[in-house]
């Protein structure tokens, strides 16, 4: 009778101890998951020639044939050597390896040119495919990988492929043979895909600049310094750079010498890439709110236009409207010519969007996730939405798994 | 945002931040600041906790007499049971609930640090959902990882070892000295299979959990020291009062000294005699009389650290 009561008490002493552990352990799933501790990646689609090109979850590029919707897969990305014990990688498993997702993450929207797709992994790796067959051309670096991940996108110029990376090097490549040109080091990560306008390439950096470089050497014609960090990407038009930042302004600066135009403070950061469209800058914001801006002036041509959660995506053009996709996955288009919510009703796509949306021929191609117990993603719910702008209705999605 | 987000979390993420603005830009201080600053509020708790841990391990001889006696009588072996706990001023609930009210605290701590770490581009966009309109937030992030020369965002096998070595001490310190085989097995289980969980999940966590975990450590340590001394991590001191101890100690030598008839209304009062056990309306018998011998000295044991005596009737 004693040896059973020590027993009981022996045992409820250890039930007490694993209830706390998972408590603690449990606490990050059951008390408000901490998202993010896993990469999962958000590409974007680039469509060229009818082929729509994105990078899966799965870290795979997959190529859609947007008149059939018939996929195919180039192999999977790979990754460095788990650098942990038992396998599990403290950046990326946070919560125990069992739950950190496959594949390698693809943030980037992938770029092609002259029959070669390009596309930056989480793994540290540019590689660039092969457009018809999707096998791999070439991968830079070449052996090993980079010291830290690639999240922006690439973009291809003058025979060059030039891309950032959070090792805070901007590199430019030789498009077809993938050998260093020329890199740049800015003080901190970079995740912002750049763009190349006449010889100049723009970027920007969480060292809070934004930097001007020659397309051509490398060598910078000027920077600009914000007070936050930059993860978005710049837009150019009409000689002035558009550029948002974790301070909460968006900064119109003069492309050719980088002084400052005007700066507009938002809610929150400007993490998105915004749309200009008859001389109107359309800034989504991840305060839910989409600013409406007079291009050169920098003032409020109407209220903000609420999308109620926060908006990352980069919003597309289709027929004088832009479409916009929330993190909640509703999808709003505004009319340019009054700018208001028209149609009124917001399509619900029942997933998260955080990437960029791509249109081609009326049709709005969205890469949207479906969010696990808020914490993980599983590879095979990433899929591509395709919404007919005009019609305001979803077509037949795509899965992007390669199961 | 769910209640749990916008009361607990998001305002320990601002604090994080801010702490780190003022700590030149070093989340590794902040988080260092914020564990100090946790571990200060809920200081009262935790020497509750301990007090009424040491209480219990010190009935434990005493609760097994019980059972020896009572084991096959398990009503009268519960009244025994709860009648020595109320006499010693000490109840079971009286350990876990102070760690039970602390939970919420060290969760909501363990999530901000992940949170405002934010290891992957889907953590930084997570974490914007959740600060303040004060100036100098956004501009902050993302916080820098380094500290030290540690990733603060990797899992780090230094740390991971300080941990479960600083745990292991922990533990140590509140182990009981038993001679009994089977509670000696108990113990040795518990003093290693915490810091063994804890170290892995250094390993596989960011170092600035393990940070946390660290920082939370060392404190506890100290104040485990100042209440109980060393305890079972230094053999030779496992018997010896610590000063917090000596002090009462020092007092009950005094009352002893000083009258030569226990007082009535003291704090402490103990049988100076067989004979004194059993006299009817005596008030030592109201306060527990009724134990064997052997039962009666936990009330003197009961009193050290001055929080558990028992209640003035």
């Amino acid at each position: 009778m004693w040896s059973k009561h020590r027993n009981k008490v022996l045992l409820i002493k250890i039930l007490l101890l694993v209830v706390m552990l998972l408590m603690m352990v449990g606490g990050l799933s059951g008390l408000g998951c901490i998202k993010g501790l896993q990469p999962v990646g958000w590409s974007g689609g680039a469509v060229v020639d009818g082929t729509l090109f994105v990078g899966s979850t799965e870290g795979r590029l997959v190529a859609i044939n947007i008149a059939d919707g018939s996929r195919q897969w180039s192999e999977a990305l790979t990754k460095p050597a788990a650098a942990g014990i038992f396998g599990c990688e403290a950046s990326t498993a946070g919560g125990g390896c069992a739950a950190a997702p496959a594949g390698v993450a693809i943030y980037g929207t992938p770029a092609m040119a002259d029959g070669l797709v390009y596309i930056g992994g989480y793994n540290g790796k540019i590689s660039a495919f092969n457009a018809s067959s999707l096998a791999v051309r070439w991968v830079y670096p070449r052996e090993g990988y980079l010291d830290e991940p690639v999240v922006g996108g690439p973009v291809v110029a003058q025979g060059k492929v030039y891309i950032g990376a959070s090792d805070g090097k901007f590199y430019a490549l030789n498009a077809e043979t993938g050998d260093r040109e020329w890199e740049f080091q800015a003080g901190d990560k970079i995740w912002s895909t750049p763009v190349v306008d006449g010889d100049t390439v723009y970027f920007g950096s969480f060292d809070n600049k934004l930097y001007a470089l020659s397309a051509t050497d490398g060598s910078k014609k000027w920077e600009f310094e914000t007070e936050g960090a930059i993860a978005a990407t710049p837009l150019v038009y009409n000689n002035t750079v558009y550029i948002g930042s974790f301070d909460r302004h968006l900064y119109a600066l003069n492309a050719a010498n980088g002084s400052l135009e005007w700066k507009f403070m938002g809610g929150n950061w400007f993490w998105a890439k915004p749309v200009v469209y008859n001389n109107t800058i359309y800034a989504p914001n991840l305060d839910g709110k989409v600013y409406i801006l007079n291009a050169e002036t920098g003032d409020e041509i109407v209220d903000a236009v609420d999308l109620g959660s926060p908006i990352s995506s980069s919003p597309v053009i289709v027929d004088g409207s832009v479409i916009f996709a929330s993190q909640k996955g509703l999808i709003y288009s505004i009319d340019t010519d009054g700018n208001e919510i028209s149609p009124p009703n917001p399509i619900d796509v029942e997933k998260n969007v955080y990437g960029p949306l791509s249109a081609s021929e009326g049709i709005v191609y969205i890469h949207a996730l479906k969010i696990v117990s808020g914490c993980a993603t599983s590879p095979s719910e990433g899929e591509l939405i395709r919404l007919n702008a005009q019609k305001w209705e979803i077509e037949e999605s795509i899965p992007l798994s390669s199961e | 945002m769910n209640p749990w987000e916008l009361i607990i979390l998001q305002p320990v993420v601002n604090i994080l931040i801010v702490l780190t603005d003022y700590l030149f830009d070093n989340f590794g201080l902040a988080i260092i600041a914020l564990t100090i600053i946790v571990r200060v509020i809920t200081l009262p708790l935790t020497t509750k906790q301990l007090r009424a841990t040491k209480g219990m391990q010190e009935l434990q001889p005493k609760i097994a007499e019980l059972q020896q006696k009572y084991g096959k009588d398990k009503q009268k072996l519960a009244q025994e049971q709860m009648r020595l706990y109320k006499e010693s001023g000490m109840s079971p609930a009286g350990c876990m609930l102070p760690m039970l009210v602390q939970m919420p605290v060290w969760i909501a701590l363990f999530q901000a640090i992940l949170l405002s770490l934010a290891v992957a581009p889907e953590g930084l966009l997570n974490l914007s959902r959740y600060l303040y309109s004060w100036p100098q937030v956004y501009p902050m992030l993302p916080l820098g990882k380094e500290f030290l020369g540690l990733n603060l965002a990797e899992g780090n096998f230094i740390l991971a070892i300080l941990v479960g070595g600083t745990m292991w001490v922990q533990q140590k310190m509140v182990t009981p000295v038993t001679t009994d085989p089977r509670q000696q097995a108990q113990s040795r289980m518990m003093l290693w299979m915490m810091p063994l969980m804890f170290g892995f999940f250094c390993l596989t966590f960011p170092s600035g959990l393990a940070l946390y975990w660290l920082v939370s450590n060392l404190i506890t340590i100290a104040i485990q020291y100042y209440m109980t001394g060393w305890g079972a991590l230094v053999p030779s001191a496992a018997g010896k009062p610590a000063s917090r101890d000596k002090k009462y100690i020092r007092r009950i030598t005094q009352i002893e000294e000083t009258t030569s008839e226990p007082p009535v209304e003291a704090d402490i009062v103990v049988p100076s005699s067989e004979g004194d056990y059993g006299r009817s309306g005596d008030k030592s018998q109201e306060r527990g009389g009724g134990y064997p011998p052997s039962l009666r000295t936990i009330r003197r044991q009961s009193g050290r650290g001055g929080s558990h005596r028992p209640k003035r009737r």
